[in-house]
This record gives C-alpha cells, sequence and structure tokens, in this order.
C-alpha cells in the first residue's frame, strides 16, 4: 500500500463532514441515548486527535488525559470566575495545556519509542498528585463541581441537546486544529516517522516539528477536557485517570491510524459497542485488549487502512486498466 | 557561476579528534576541500573513515578541533544546520524514505532543501540513472543500485556546496558504477560542488580524485595524488595490502 497524499487528504476531510451528522443529532432528537452516545463520540474523537497527531510523528504519547485535565481544569476555573463564555473556555483550554507543552517537550521530545512512552506515562500520575496536592486550586478530591454552562451570545447552553452541540463544535475545532497542522506539516511529520536520519540530513529541523506536534497534541487534548468538563458540569482527577489513555489508543489502532477518518470509524465503533453491551461493563477494558490484537493480527492498519488496502487491490485506476487489458487479450 | 550561486569557498577541517571514552577513533585531522574539488578519504575499515564524516556533518561533535566554511566556525552545529550551511552527505547504506514512491521521496528532499531544481540538472540524471521510469514506484521495491543512486540524487536538491560521500559504489555492481561517476562528475564540474569521497574501489578513487588523504588507525598517514600515494611503501603495508588479503579470502 503506498501512501497518496491526495487520497489521504479526502480521508481527513471525509472525517471533518461526517462530524457533521453528529452536530445534526442535538437538533433533530431528544432522545438522551442519541445525546449521551454523541457528547461520548465526539469527546473520545477529540481526544484521540491528540494521540492521532503524535502518532503522524512515530511517536504514541500516553499524556493526553494529563493535557485534557490541564484543558479542563482552566476552562473550569475560569468558568467558576464568571466568565463562561464557549470561545474564551475553547481558547484558555487549548492556549494553557499547549504553553505547559513547551516545557514538557524540550524535556521528553529527545525521547523515542518504549522511553517516550515510559516518561509522557508517568507525566499523567505526576499530574494526578499535584491536582489532589493543590486542592485550594483544583478542590483536590473533589474537584471543581458546579460549574457553569457555557454561553454565547448571551445564551445559555444549558440543555442536553445545547451540551450536545457545543461538544460536537469543540470537537470540530480540534479536528480542523490536527488536519490543518497535519497535513500543512504532511512531509516533514512523515519524513521524521520514516528515516529521522536522513530528514535531518536534508535539512529537517527535528525539533520544531516534534515541538509542534506536541503542542498541537496538547491543545487539542485540551478541547478534549473542556468538552468532558462541560458535559459534566465537574471538573474531577477520576475523569481524567491515566487508564483512560488505553480507549483511545484502542480507537485509533482500530480504526486505523493512518487518516483521520480512523479515529472516527474507531472511536464510533467502539462507544456504540461498548454501550451496547453496557451489561458487560466489567469485561470492557478485556474486550478491548482482545480486539486490539485481533485487528494487530488480521489488519495491523486498522479498519479504514484494510479497506484502502481492498480499494488498491481490486477498484484503483491502475488496478482496473490492468484488468481491462487482461479482458481484451 | 555555477548554478547554485555563491557560497563559501573552502570547507576546513582543523585537528579535529574524536573519542569514545578512552578509544581514539582518530586524533589530530587537518585538510581542506575546495570548492569544485574531488578529494579521496581512504583507508582500512575501522580507520576513522566514517566518523569523519559524522563528525564534518555534525552527526556527531568532535572531541577537539573545528571544522569551518571559510571563516565561519560550524563545529558541533547540529546535522539540520549543517546541512542547510551547504555540506551534506550521503549515507554507506541505501537511505530514502522506505513506503513512499520515488516521486514522494523527490518531493520531500526538494521541499527540505532549497526548493525547486533550477538548473540543478535533477531531472537528466534521472533519466541517465534509469529512475525516471521508477517514479510511481516505492523505493524501498527498486533494487539496490537505483536505491542508492536515488540517495544521491536527492542529497542535490539540498543544494550543496560541498557534498560529503560515505562509500557510494558500496553495493554496486562494476557497471552500475560508472553512475558514481557521472554523479561525482557533474557534482563538481556542473554545480562546482567540493566533494570528499570515502571509497574503497581503489579505479573509482584513481578515475574520479586528483587528491587522495589515507587514514589509518585514526592517523592521517599520507597525502597527495594517487598514483603517487599508492605507490608509497607504508600506504601499500598500511592499507593496500590489508585489501588483498581481503580479496585472497
Amino acid at each position: 500500500m503506498i501512501p497518496n497524499r491526495r487520497r489521504d487528504f479526502r480521508l481527513d476531510c471525509s472525517a471533518l463532514l461526517l462530524l457533521l451528522p453528529l452536530l445534526a443529532v442535538s437538533f433533530v432528537t431528544a432522545e438522551p441515548l442519541f445525546q449521551s452516545l454523541t457528547q461520548q463520540v465526539a469527546i473520545a474523537v477529540c481526544a484521540t486527535m491528540g494521540i492521532y497527531v503524535m502518532l503522524r510523528l512515530g511517536l504514541l504519547s500516553f499524556a493526553v488525559p494529563a493535557f485534557m485535565a490541564i484543558g479542563g481544569y482552566a476552562a473550569a476555573m475560569l468558568a467558576k470566575t464568571g466568565s463562561a463564555n464557549l470561545l474564551l473556555l475553547m481558547a484558555a483550554s487549548a492556549v494553557v495545556p499547549a504553553l505547559v507543552a513547551v516545557p514538557i517537550g524540550l524535556l521528553v521530545l529527545r525521547l523515542k519509542g518504549i522511553y517516550f512512552v515510559f516518561v509522557t506515562f508517568i507525566f499523567n500520575e505526576i499530574l494526578q498528585l499535584l491536582i489532589f496536592e493543590a486542592p485550594g486550586l483544583t478542590g483536590g478530591s473533589n474537584g471543581i463541581a458546579g460549574i457553569p454552562a457555557a454561553t454565547i451570545w448571551g445564551l445559555d447552553l444549558e440543555s442536553a441537546s445545547a451540551v450536545t452541540a457545543v461538544t460536537v463544535a469543540i470537537c470540530m475545532v480540534a479536528t480542523v486544529l490536527s488536519l490543518v497542522v497535519t497535513q500543512r506539516f504532511r512531509a516533514e511529520f512523515s519524513a521524521i516517522e520514516e528515516n529521522e536520519t536522513l530528514a535531518e540530513s536534508l535539512g529537517v529541523a527535528l525539533w520544531k516539528y516534534r515541538t509542534i506536534g506536541f503542542i498541537t497534541s496538547a491543545a487539542v487534548a485540551g478541547l478534549a477536557g473542556l468538552a468532558l468538563v462541560n458535559m459534566l458540569s465537574t471538573a474531577h482527577p477520576s475523569s481524567f485517570s491515566t487508564w483512560s489513555v488505553n480507549s483511545y489508543i484502542a480507537y485509533v489502532f482500530i480504526g486505523g491510524r493512518g487518516t483521520m477518518l480512523g479515529v472516527l470509524v474507531g472511536s464510533v465503533l467502539l462507544i456504540v459497542l461498548t454501550t451496547a453491551f453496557s451489561g458487560y461493563a466489567q469485561y470492557s477494558a478485556g474486550m478491548f485488549g482482545v480486539l486490539l490484537i485481533f485487528v494487530m493480527m488480521v489488519a495491523p492498519s486498522g479498519i479504514v487502512g484494510a479497506f484502502i488496502r481492498l480499494w488498491d487491490r481490486d477498484g484503483s485506476p491502475r488496478a482496473r486498466t490492468a484488468g481491462q487489458r487482461m479482458g481484451e487479450a | 557561476m555555477t548554478p547554485l550561486g555563491p557560497g563559501p569557498t573552502v570547507l576546513g577541517v582543523r585537528g579535529i579528534t574524536k573519542r569514545f571514552g578512552g578509544l581514539n577513533v582518530f586524533e589530530d585531522i587537518s585538510f581542506d576541500v575546495d570548492r569544485g574539488e574531488v578529494l579521496g578519504l581512504i583507508g582500512p575499515n575501522g580507520a576513522g573513515k566514517t566518523s569523519t564524516i559524522n563528525v564534518i556533518s555534525g552527526m556527531l561533535p568532535p572531541s577537539a578541533g573545528r571544522v569551518v566554511l571559510d571563516s565561519q566556525d560550524i563545529t558541533g552545529k547540529p546535522l539540520h544546520v549543517v546541512s542547510r550551511l551547504g555540506v551534506v552527505r550521503s549515507f554507506q547504506q541505501t537511505n530514502t524514505f522506505r513506503g513512499v514512491t520515488v516521486e514522494e521521496n523527490l518531493h520531500r528532499a526538494s521541499r527540505f532543501g532549497a526548493g525547486a531544481d533550477n538548473g540543478l540538472g535533477v531531472e537528466e540524471l534521472l533519466e541517465e540513472f534509469g529512475l525516471a521510469r521508477h517514479l510511481h514506484e516505492a523505493s524501498e521495491k527498486l533494487p539496490y543500485g537505483l536505491q542508492k543512486m536515488l540517495g544521491l540524487v536527492m542529497v542535490l536538491y539540498s543544494r550543496p556546496h560541498f557534498l560529503l560521500l560515505d562509500e557510494p559504489a558500496a553495493g554496486l555492481e562494476r557497471r552500475e558504477r560508472t553512475q558514481v561517476d557521472r554523479f561525482v562528475d557533474h557534482a563538481s564540474r556542473h554545480l562546482g560542488c567540493g566533494v570528499l569521497m570515502v571509497e574503497h574501489d581503489m579505479d573509482l578513487v584513481k578515475r574520479l580524485c586528483p587528491r587522495i588523504l589515507v587514514l589509518e588507525a585514526g592517523r592521517l598517514l599520507a597525502e597527495g595524488p594517487p598514483e603517487d600515494v599508492l605507490s608509497r611503501q607504508h600506504v601499500i603495508d598500511a592499507y593496500l595490502g590489508v585489501v588483498e588479503e581481503e580479496q585472497a579470502c
């Protein structure tokens, strides 16, 4: 399977377009199940984009829950002071984690592979500790409760359907941000992922693009944190547990880590499945694990990757003309 | 004026030493490469040739000594900065972006480098080396020789003033080696690059390099025109003797 710049761009854009029907859910139905599913999917897509951006650089970042927490708490503190304007909240929840990502990135972006995984994983644990140890600021183990709903142009976005619309809108902003960065620096990101020594010898400043990726990932995760806090009206450390990152990683690998469409497909599929089998919730982590192993063995490039492979084999223009020629002969 | 435009005229290596712990890889090596010159660097395996290229290109910092471009000190600057300043290396093994097409490899090289062809003559070389027919194939599916030539051609997009070639002919069939001649000739004569070439193929070295350096156990043993240097007894003892033994095996 040879990556194809134009095709991947279309698949990335299709992920963005497919979020539009989710936005419509908030207007066409008041069914709580659909509202809740839509909110969960939007938050998951948003958080998983944070993983996806770093994967484009060949790095698996476990720091997504930490940056979600930073974004979520920043928005919660801001909303508590009385400025619950949605645009302000979005700005704060993206910018604060992005700023924190700069010094953290200086430390961790020298690392690769398992070492990077390790250190970003530990970062979550450290942040959890900090949240518990600074109750004056974060509410400690009580979290920050009673956060007012976001407002925009004087409208209180308090009803369930308004919350759904806000959640999807935040997710769309995060998706656009991920799309712009990964497409704009696609050549550099892929080159670093595939052969960083060669990329550097041809003049690519590795640290610069790794930092751009890390900052973007932090901002996107921060937006997911805002969406989660806004949905729950509470910022609580348990919302950002280290282990939650396992789900996001499962979404992107099962959906297909090559394109943003994979992020959407994986998130929708697994969240719908989790809800459908909610009676067996205690097994969900185990089922994710089994599913992850199964997909890695059968279709290492995920569901979307497997479809691209099939298309390349049967439906691509080149294969078709070759087939026609054989038919003529 | 060459298509590359004005740039530094001399790449100077001033007493560089590289140590790994207590191990001296090479010690107190000095030489100059002029624009348009092809300088050969030969020596037995383990003499420190590749490490010399690693240090000049910025992949490794030297333990002592300086690397200068005219009067600008570039010692210890990172690989990508040295590359931007016009000192670009190639690799001993095939080194392309795997899993993407030849065309995408070239696209990236030109994007990371200084942009379009602008008289570099890359298209011409692609045609001559037989790469032009393979533009839409994955680079790692190409025969070894073509992958290696692709790696060399990509380097030109960085608009180098100085090229550091690490065994460009290694692994190539004899008839493919004339492509290395063609490449080096293009780079030095047409583009006016200074070329430092590490190579084991003595015929190639004699054809291409008016001047060579012999490195043995981390020290410069001899310097001069190949026919003169290669006839000195201590060079023969240190280097060519080893090669003949290797060939006898």
